[in-house]
């Protein structure tokens, strides 16, 4: 029998829901195990069935990972030294979080602002004066595009010579240049927004060329500008590779710190790794959500026409 | 134009043209001279000390360890081609080729199928479309490392994932989907999709909704069904779109180092040793330079070769585009 | 007293030649237009009299003095732009004071001005808007009000009415010619529309790929075409230009085609023999009712109220055209005698050159 129009739609509509529901448990359900998992004591980690919602929810999981609060006991089954009574080494080691937020949030903060304060100019002028030809403007994806496991090693070698091997400028620079591609890009398609006739009119009005850039520019590509700091933040933040091989002990970064309870030889400690890892996240879904309208932008490459 | 004459080359700028190109070089020297500088002082050395380190046999434990370069000069001895030779025979690398391809172009495949197919759904305006969108590019902006970690307790064989398989099937269900060889790198391959899709979603969902609806409804009155419309119309102008998902995705995902190696360092066996985990093994774990060098440089010329052909494909594709949207040339 | 020469003006794009050494006298004062189909080049020209390009070769002077060097800001210009180009984040009346700010003028005369002008072009209502909320109409006033307060002695203007629909494009033509009228400043306007051209301009300067084909008044330009370009480009219906060939005829010259023949009179007895164009404003064609052995049978009726138009079939794409009085009666298909008065005629030769008596 056929359907009519609105009993297709229905039917339609009916199944849209179902499909992306169907997804978004897919996306939600690891988030939901992290942040859940975070709050579970200790014998919950591992149980059989496994336990969806704790009922002794505690805080003491980010209690001994953020506040460095010392509650290991043997029955946690951390290593304590027989003969001292403290943790062993290697367990202390893990207590550095904070060190490494403010480790990640200096080098992605520090490699975001150069890569966009350079990557704006440079778009400026790809986008007005043609300084960058678009062939060379693909070419520039490269750097991001070839695997830096390929070249890693040496520079690691190169490094230690200059002295730049565990050390912040270090890994801002290759966060720089590896993020500088994305920047350029992504500022150059708000840039080719702005009409130059506007720029025209003010020139024509009597505004030199940097009252033009300051009053017409900016204030119009500046959201623009916001977004892909943002999108560049969560790139740099997220990174892993270059983090681990590059930095030893003074410069560890979150996600480095974070592999560290995975490495460790006391068995999995879940409920820390989650409460670590709720921390790691909670910055980049904010910033994503606040910039969640440009993101299109940051890897469209002009293929994208409105 | 017919025989008329040009000159424009042949002219000399003047005055006010000939101070604004110096001034767009010198604008244009300014900003390349320290990224160029960055490239020269950093790459360069690696991508020399790497040509070095892959024609010489070099054991890092014959270096000294402060002494530098110099060492390290000590320590190497001239084999030339060997080391090339021998990856070029490496069976345990063909082997790690192979699982890359398989990886990246099964995750690529993965992101784009389920991101193209939610956008389809999604990208005509409903009840809810905002909060399933902000839903939906969550995992895009969660760490890799953070994923693989949170992966092995959803996945590991007492974890929830085995659980609610056995409740809605009703039986009981005990995959290792981690340490099982067989089914290893397609697990780490699922969380790659689950990681990226958002990237396809966001992407296709900005294409199509730029899509010029005219040829679409001209179409509809000229009696084409949704599907042909889909096939004849909305496909081939999105296929720009689709191609940048397809390359970037392809791309990226072979370089995808902290989810292989964060969960399972390439193991069960060699199950999940792609080819960057394969070179971090071989330099990090063995300290065998000299053939991580070499399988580097075989490495860097593959990749840049296949970076070379997406870039290509990429870069005719926005040609393409451009022509379509500014068709003439000489129009004022 | 200000006076626009262009000398030998060239613009090359590549190897595209847009401006082809071109030579321009605009009096002080004057409202001139600029006026062919894209791409003859018009707007490459108002964009190297403003300075936004750089002329290939030649010279732009302004009062005497050569500005090629001159940046834009320094050459006492203003200019509207076709898309308006506002500054969508200052409202209306930021927008309009821009031009004072950046010469410095002081807070209270950047208000008065403000008024004045805002009242000249009546846009006081708009002045705390956001450009965004301005309609078509709006933000072409105010664009018009943003390049009048800084009082330019030229006013350059790209297209400025090609965004908006009939009505206001009507309404605005108007508010330019009143404001030329009392500002008295030089006028350079570009546009591709030869109604706007014929009603706005003291003088047309019509241009085709790169060159000044003709110049003068509007009337010169409709009465007196020189090439089958500038006839075919002016007048609304246009002229009808029928294909055909000049043939002697006994003593004198007739013109022939397909479906006309026509006999000129002996001031056309110097028409060169061979193949050209015959041409006659459709306002001039005497269309007589005639008995129905005629075989020229009226296409089509289109009354438009004070006159109709009468279409006749043709070989050419181009339909025969003819005005007639609108009291007049005509059908459809019913026959008609076309005469054409001689002092009314325009004939071209094979290069489209007017071939004159």
């Amino acid at each position: 029998m056929a359907m009519t129009m609105s009993q297709k739609r229905n039917t339609f509509s009916a199944f849209r829901y179902f499909i992306l529901t169907i997804w978004l448990l897919i996306v939600a359900f690891p988030m939901f195990w992290m942040v859940g998992t975070s709050f579970k004591p200790d014998k919950e980690w591992f149980a059989w069935p496994p336990v969806y919602i704790t009922e002794n929810a505690t805080v003491r999981n980010y209690l001994i990972v953020w506040a460095n609060i010392n509650e290991y006991t043997k029955a946690d089954g951390a290593h304590i030294d027989e003969k001292t009574g403290e943790l062993s080494q290697y367990t202390q080691s893990l207590q550095r979080p904070w060190v490494a937020l403010r480790n990640s949030t200096i080098i992605a903060g520090i490699a975001t602002t150069l890569a966009v304060l350079f990557g704006g100019v440079l778009a400026y002028g790809v986008s007005r004066h043609n300084i960058i030809s678009e062939g060379k403007m693909f070419q520039l994806l490269m750097l991001r595009m070839v695997p830096p496991i390929v070249l890693i090693a040496p520079i690691s070698l190169w490094y230690r010579q200059i002295g730049l091997l565990d050390t912040i400028t270090g890994l801002v620079l290759l966060y720089f240049l590896t993020s500088l591609p994305y920047a350029v890009w992504m500022a150059k398609s708000f840039i080719d927004e702005v009409p130059r006739e506007m720029e025209q009119a003010a020139e024509i009005l009597g505004a030199s060329r940097w009252r033009t850039i300051w009053e017409i520019v900016l204030p119009l590509v500046r959201s623009g500008l916001v977004a892909t700091f943002l999108f560049i933040l969560i790139l740099t933040w997220s990174e892993y590779l270059l983090a681990l091989l590059l930095s030893k002990s003074e410069v560890l970064t979150l996600p480095v710190e974070l592999s560290k309870y995975q490495g460790s030889t006391e068995g999995r400690v879940y409920g820390r790794q989650a409460a670590l890892s709720v921390g790691i996240t909670i910055p980049l879904i904010f910033v994503g959500l606040i910039i969640r309208k440009h993101l299109a932008r940051g890897f469209s490459f002009g293929m994208v026409r409105r | 134009m017919t025989a008329e004459q040009t000159i424009g080359e042949n002219l000399p700028l003047t005055g006010r043209a000939a101070s604004r190109a110096q001034g767009i070089r010198r604008f244009k020297w300014t900003v390349l001279t320290p990224f160029f500088a960055l490239l020269i002082f950093i790459l360069m050395p690696a991508l020399i000390a790497q040509v070095f380190f892959s024609l010489n046999h070099f054991s890092i434990f014959d270096a000294g360890d402060d002494d530098g370069w110099r060492s390290y000069l000590n320590a190497s001895e001239w084999i030339g081609l060997e080391l090339f030779i021998e990856v070029f025979n490496d069976e345990r690398f063909l082997n790690a080729c192979i699982r890359s391809l398989l990886f990246a172009s099964g995750s690529t495949l993965g992101c784009f199928i389920v991101g193209f197919g939610l956008a389809l759904l999604m990208y005509r305006p409903f009840r809810g479309q905002a909060l399933y969108y902000i839903f939906f590019i969550l995992p895009m902006l969660t760490v890799p490392i953070v994923i693989a970690y949170t992966g092995e307790m959803i996945l590991y064989q007492n974890g929830p994932l085995n659980d609610i398989l056995s409740r809605i099937t009703g039986m009981r269900i005990d995959a290792q989907f981690l340490y099982k060889k067989e089914i290893a790198l397609t697990t780490i391959a699922f969380l790659e999709v689950w990681n990226w899709t958002p990237f396809s979603f966001i992407i296709m969902m900005a294409g199509l909704a730029a899509l010029p609806q005219e040829p679409q409804e001209a179409a509809k009155i000229l009696g084409a069904s949704k599907w042909r419309i889909f096939w004849e119309i909305q496909l081939p102008l999105l296929r720009p779109v689709i191609l940048l998902c397809l390359i970037l995705r392809f791309l990226e995902s072979m370089a995808e180092f902290p989810k292989t190696w964060g969960l399972l360092q390439g193991g069960p066996g060699s199950a999940t040793e792609t080819i960057p985990v394969y070179i971090f093994i071989t330099t990090w774990q063995y300290f065998d330079i000299s053939y991580g060098a070499a399988l580097s440089y075989v490495v860097l010329i593959l990749m840049v070769a296949i970076v070379w052909a997406g870039i290509y494909f990429l870069q005719r594709e926005k040609k393409n585009l451009d022509e379509m949207y500014f068709a003439r040339p000489d129009s004022e | 007293m200000s006076r626009i020469e262009l000398t030998d003006l060239r613009k090359e794009f590549g190897s595209v030649v847009a401006v082809k050494d071109l030579n321009l006298t605009i009096e002080d004062g004057e409202f001139i237009v600029l006026v062919g189909p894209s791409g003859c080049g018009k707007t490459t020209t108002l964009r190297m009299i403003a300075g936004f390009e750089d002329p290939t070769a030649g010279e732009i002077k302004l009062d005497g003095t050569v500005v090629n060097d001159l940046e834009p800001r320094d050459r006492d210009l203003g200019m509207v732009f076709q898309s308006h180009a506002l500054f969508p984040h200052k409202n209306v009346a930021d927008n309009i004071v821009f031009g004072l700010r950046m010469k410095n003028v002081g807070k209270e005369e950047q208000l008065q001005k403000l008024h004045e002008v805002s009242d000249l072009v009546r846009i006081s209502h708009l002045l705390t808007k956001m450009p965004a909320q301005c309609s078509g109409g709006e933000s072409q006033r105010i664009a018009l009000a943003r390049t009048l307060v800084t009082e330019p002695s030229n006013f350059l203007l790209d297209e400025p009415l090609s965004s908006l629909d009939a009505k206001l494009r009507r309404e605005l033509r108007a508010e330019c010619d009143r404001l030329h009228a009392e500002l008295q400043k030089t006028f350079v306007y570009v546009t591709h529309d030869q109604e706007e051209a014929m009603t706005l301009a003291d003088r047309i300067v019509v241009m085709d790929q790169g060159v000044i084909v003709q110049m003068g008044s509007p009337i010169d330009i409709y009465s007196d075409p020189v090439s089958y370009f500038v006839a075919d480009f002016f007048g609304n219906p246009a002229m009808n230009l029928i294909p055909g060939e000049f043939v002697k005829n006994g003593s004198g010259i007739e013109f022939k085609s397909d479906q006309f023949n026509v006999p000129l009179n002996e001031k056309f007895s110097s028409v060169p023999i061979g193949s050209g164009t015959f041409g006659i404003r459709p306002e001039n064609v005497q269309v007589v009712s005639s008995n129905s052995d005629s075989n020229r049978k009226i296409g089509l009726v289109e009354p438009l109220g004070k006159d109709t138009l009468l279409y006749f079939e043709t070989d050419s794409d181009r339909p025969f055209v003819a005005v007639v009085d609108g009291t007049e009666n005509h059908t459809a298909g019913s026959p008609v005698e076309l005469n054409f008065p001689q002092e009314n005629i325009f004939l071209f030769d094979s290069n489209g050159d007017r071939i004159r008596a």
